[in-house]
């Protein structure tokens, strides 16, 4: 069976609803579907054992190092070249030629870029970007110290540019630097200007899928990191499903789109020849034309994946509100179809708009609990332990090293499967790596505010909503021991609780997966900050809509949701 | 006769003398009761063709173009040959001034003063000075903010005291981890070439390493890396002389820091050389400051300039050694810098006997001290550094001296007395030291500028505590001092000469006053106060 979707020219003006086809017989097969075999555990080899893993650039490590008092002592012995630039001038105030100049845009010491200096020139590093986020909060923010502090982290990594051969950490201060600069110049937090920076970023995006699509390719294929949490929700999705014809899943935040080419294949792959269910994916999508145009392209490559396997499929999306807000009434519901709310927030996706306001996410699980969701499936990065009551000062510092901390982890773990040099590491790290970085510095800002409720994890949120744990099977966690095993040795999973499972890079968590079952719909719930939207879900309008949806055929055009 | 003399020399040395138009009056009044010589002096740095020409007169260019030192220095202390009438030779007749006239639009106050309207303007004295006066704190407020927020707004761009505070505390708290931290952001901050907070990260960095193994063990402090920050420029003591020279003259040309104290105290110094005695006295000045000469040659001219024969028959100037008190910032000087034989030069050049004498400390003055001799001691920013005893010892010993005045200038600052709290009121003095300085330089770097700026780094350095003016008036009744005023006219000319300098300084007093202190962007910089033995006493 073919499946295809109308490629709507100028999507652009979407204007909120998305109309996707699913319907037979259309030779038309995307042409770039056949390039992404997105195929469940496909043959991955173990990278980690043709990268000996070096200690020396061991970036977890050397942040631990700078953290902890004890490494001190013993230290002192590196020598002073750390610090050879000390005739390095800044910018203005020194006439031309009558001083060691240093040009600022070129790197101020020669030997930055060679080898051997990473250690020393790692530490320089992570001292300057934990001085920039703090001079960016706390009591004594200072703009203006943070904008030297930035000027010098750039001079300091801007010879990286296309040339590979940078240390690991330098890399990484790189990306750090930028989501730095952004929280100062303010284009992530959320408003008009970052509205604007949001949708220029997507639109720039669009012009390099191909890479995107590419390095997540290679994402995927180097590191367990999407397939970690595909899998695992895939598989609490499909024991939950079991037996149902019709499976309806809600994903916040599709991305590219991948995990669902994945749950396809599981469920053509019946062993039973029972013919597989249909499944309708709701894409949520977000405000700005971009964002919405993203989606359907995600939703189109589904179809055409769909139909190239032959899995009954049918793809729509509802938008959020204004304010980032989920509302309930603009998801198409059918009768019959069993609901599933999918929620993955760690996609290393470049589609992915930085940002998330913690309201959004809760008005999400509320609003999908109104609709009588089954399953919830969550996967978000691991907020490691609970914090301490720290005073509002160091909230965003201790948040930033936090991230810092976890994506230096990251960086380890790809240098353990990507060799550095090469090029499509750089992609990876450009195209999906520095986003997400910008996304996690933009949000541990931003949760300074006072807007601390998601921190301990969505879990946690719903553990304290209502929501029950839903264990995972046995032949979960058997999946994804195997699936780490194909992988470099240093990544670990641990079983912190029944319906969770923690993904980490040796000693550090990366992200966790868990299964959470809404609380049952007679219970009216209503969450402190009245998230949950009520439950009649049809206003007078919707609910003719949603009559008049009762009887259509999946596989025919479906136009999703017109925002009310 | 004096005020003719001065008058004509003055229209050679300075034929722009737009002073004199400026305050007719002010000249009529003062050449009456012996102040005319203050005029002059003040006039001549007061040049609207360039402050940098003021002090063309110090240098020739044949001269100073060899390279011994002794002759260069002599040459700058001989007297002002006539010179030519127009501007540009007399800027070319000093090569080792390279500065740009004083109004640039980057000094829309100071421009704004030199207008033609204002030259043009015949109006009375005290109009301009009004007006002025009213000037000033806007002229300040327009690259500082206004007078009053000043302080406040400044702060957030003032980056490099947000780091070294903190590491000051970490240090002094003995938190070796934060300080480490903040070592590694100093280390990659600093620059002793870049601008004022750049250097002034350079600078603090240099005084919280050396400090390290003082406020926390050799032990703990080897554990910390501190990255280099040796200053690459020597001090004062390591200079070379002629840069050292060049370099003292320059900052006088283009900033107050120095020259504004040293002119109140030559004024207050000829003031009490003329006061009382119908018989001019022969005048000892005894000089514990850190002119390294440059102060003098002024005070010389302007004491044959005083009217009806007070001008004193003989001058005595006894130079108090670097060993006379502790070591203070400023107060040291190259090997081979000598200014005795040059100013001897000068001085007999415009027939004033003068002689020279060196004292090594204090208790030798008494030997070079003459019964009937006008006694001054003048005391400049030599004590900043020392401890509380020795500052009490010294002045209990210039008490001893029993002299008819002395001139105390120190910079006014005082921490919280905890070693954290010292450092961050030393910074702050340094930074204003730092700020007004690339103001002065015009933001361009050089190494006349870094020579000053090395040797005012090693004011962060050092254990013992600042003082206040008020602290220092006390430490003074309680030597045996009763404050004096300054007269009106030696403040209004401090003030003339004020205006030449960027337009971010400015003076707290106005008209007669016991203590006139020097600010810069609203913030205490330095005082000058003068002081005569009690009459309990």
């Amino acid at each position: 069976m073919d499946v295809t979707m109308d490629d709507v020219p100028g999507d652009l003006d979407f204007s909120g609803c998305s109309s996707t086809t699913t319907s037979s017989s259309s030779p038309s097969l995307d042409d770039g579907m056949g390039m992404y075999a997105w195929s469940g555990l496909s043959p991955v080899a173990d990278w980690g054992s043709f990268c000996p893993d070096d200690g020396g650039q061991d970036l977890h490590g050397l942040i631990e190092s700078m953290l902890c008092d004890d490494t001190l002592v013993g230290a002192a012995d590196l020598h002073p070249a750390m610090f050879p630039d000390e005739a390095y001038c800044c910018s203005n105030g020194s006439a031309p030629g009558s001083t060691t100049t240093t040009n600022p845009g070129t790197p101020v010491n020669d030997g930055d870029a060679a080898q051997g200096d990473g250690p020393e020139k790692g530490l320089r590093l992570l001292h300057l970007l934990m001085a920039a986020a703090e001079a960016l909060s706390g009591p004594h923010k200072s703009r203006e110290l943070a904008r030297v502090i930035l000027v010098r982290l750039k001079q300091m990594v801007s010879h990286i540019g296309d040339n590979a051969a940078v240390s690991n950490m330098e890399r990484l201060a790189a990306h750090f630097t930028d989501a730095l600069q952004g929280l100062l110049d303010g284009s992530h937090p959320v408003g008009g200007a970052g509205r604007q920076a949001a949708a220029a970023a997507a639109a720039s995006h669009r012009q390099h899928t191909g890479d995107v699509l590419t390095a997540f390719q290679m994402l995927q294929d180097m590191s367990p990191y999407m397939k970690f949490g595909h899998f695992t929700a895939n598989q609490a999705i499909l024991e939950a499903v079991a037996g149902d014809r019709r499976v309806h899943v809600v994903d916040y935040d599709i991305a590219e789109g991948v995990q669902w080419a994945s749950l396809m294949q599981a469920m053509i792959s019946r062993p039973d020849s029972v013919p597989p269910p249909h499944l309708r994916i709701t894409a949520v999508s977000r405000g700005g034309g971009g964002g919405a145009r993203a989606v359907q392209e995600a939703g189109r490559r589904l179809a055409a994946f769909a139909a190239s396997i032959g899995q009954p499929f049918s793809f729509g999306q509802c938008r959020l509100d204004s304010d980032e807000r989920f509302r309930p009434a603009t998801v198409r519901m059918v009768k019959g179809e069993t609901l599933v709310a999918n929620c993955v927030l760690n996609q290393a996706a470049a589609t992915t708009t930085v940002r998330r306001p913690t309201g959004s996410v809760a008005s999400f699980l509320a609003g999908m609990a109104t609709l009588g969701a089954k399953v919830v499936t969550a996967v978000e990065e691991d907020q490691g332990e609970p914090e301490k009551d720290e005073e509002e000062a160091g909230g965003f510092v201790a948040r930033f090293m936090e991230e810092l901390h976890r994506y230096s982890a990251v960086w380890d773990s790809l240098e353990a499967g990507f060799p550095t040099q090469s090029r499509v590491r750089g992609l990876v790290e450009r195209a999906i790596l520095a986003p997400n970085i910008a996304g996690a510095v933009s949000r541990a800002y931003r949760a300074v505010d006072g807007d601390g409720e998601a921190r301990a994890g969505w879990g946690e949120w719903m553990r304290g909503n209502g929501f029950r744990a839903v264990p995972l099977s046995c032949f979960n966690h058997s999946q994804a021991r195997l699936l780490l095993g194909l992988f470099n040795d240093g990544y670990t999973m641990e079983e912190t609780s029944p319906n969770k499972i923690v993904l980490g890079w040796k000693a550090r968590r990366l992200l966790s997966a868990s299964v959470w079952a809404p609380p049952p719909l007679s219970v009216p719930s209503s969450p402190a900050e009245g998230a949950f939207q009520p439950v009649g879900i049809a206003p007078a309008s919707g609910g003719v809509g949603r009559m008049e949806f009762d009887y259509i055929d999946s596989f025919l055009v479906e136009p999703a949701y017109a925002l009310v | 006769m004096s005020m003719h003399i001065s008058s004509s020399k003055l229209a050679c040395m300075k034929p722009m003398s737009c002073h004199e138009q400026e305050h007719p009056e002010l000249a009529a009044a003062t050449s009456n009761n012996g102040f005319d010589w203050l005029e002059d002096s003040i006039s001549f740095l007061t040049a609207d063709v360039d402050i940098a020409s003021g002090y063309g007169w110090w240098s020739n260019p044949a001269e100073a173009q060899q390279d011994d030192i002794g002759s260069v220095v002599a040459q700058t202390l001989s007297p002002p040959a006539p010179l030519p009438t127009t501007s540009s030779p007399l800027a070319h007749a000093s090569p080792s001034i390279a500065s740009p006239p004083v109004s640039s639009p980057s000094e829309p106050s100071s421009k704004k003063r030199k207008s033609p309207a204002h030259k043009a303007s015949n109006s009375s004295v005290s109009n301009q000075r009004r007006r002025a006066e009213q000037d000033r704190p806007g002229g300040g407020g327009k690259k500082s903010g206004s007078k009053g927020g000043g302080a406040g707004s400044d702060r957030d761009t003032r980056w490099a005291e947000q780091l070294l505070n903190p590491c000051a505390a970490a240090v002094e708290a003995g938190n070796l981890s934060r300080a480490q931290h903040l070592f590694y952001v100093l280390g990659e901050l600093a620059s002793f070439s870049g601008d004022a907070n750049h250097r002034l990260a350079a600078h603090g960095l240099h005084a919280l390493a050396r400090r390290l193994p003082a406020a926390v063990g050799t032990a703990a402090a080897a554990s910390v890396r501190v990255p280099p920050c040796e200053c690459p420029t020597p001090a004062f003591a390591g200079a070379e002389p002629r840069l050292f020279r060049a370099s003292l003259i320059k900052f006088h040309e283009v900033s107050p820091w120095f020259a504004l104290p040293n002119a109140l105290a030559n004024a207050a110094i000829a003031q009490a050389a003329a006061r009382g005695a119908t018989d001019a006295r022969p005048l000892h000045v005894v000089d514990l400051g850190v002119s390294h000469g440059v102060q003098w040659p002024t005070l010389l001219e302007s004491l044959t300039r005083l009217p009806g024969g007070r001008a004193p028959p003989s001058v005595r100037l006894t130079v108090g050694g670097p060993a006379a008190t502790p070591p203070a910032p400023f107060s040291a000087s190259p090997q081979g810098y000598d200014f005795s034989p040059h100013l001897l030069r000068y001085a007999k050049s415009i027939n004033l006997q003068l002689a020279i004498s060196r004292a090594a400390s204090l208790d030798s003055v008494h030997g070079f001290a003459t019964p009937g001799d006008a006694l001054v001691v003048c005391l400049q920013f030599r004590l900043g550094h020392a401890t509380a005893d020795v500052r009490t010892d010294i002045l209990s010993k210039v008490r001893g001296l029993n002299p008819e005045l002395v001139v105390l200038s120190e910079l006014d600052a005082g921490g919280d007395g905890t070693a954290a709290g010292e450092f961050t009121a030393r910074l702050e003095l340094l930074w204003r030291f730092l700020e007004s300085t690339s103001a002065a330089f015009k933001g361009r770097d050089g190494e006349e500028r870094r020579l000053l700026e090395a040797e005012a780094g090693t004011s962060v350095t050092g254990d013992a505590a600042g003082e206040g003016r008020d602290a220092w008036r006390e430490r003074m009744a309680a030597a045996g001092f009763e404050e004096a005023a300054f007269g009106g006219e030696a403040v209004e000319s401090a003030k003339s000469l004020l205006r030449k300098y960027d337009g971010g300084w400015e003076m707290s007093a106005s008209g007669a006053a016991g203590v006139v202190a020097l600010r810069w962007k609203g913030q205490p910089v330095s005082f000058c106060s003068l002081w005569r033995p009690a009459c309990s006493g």
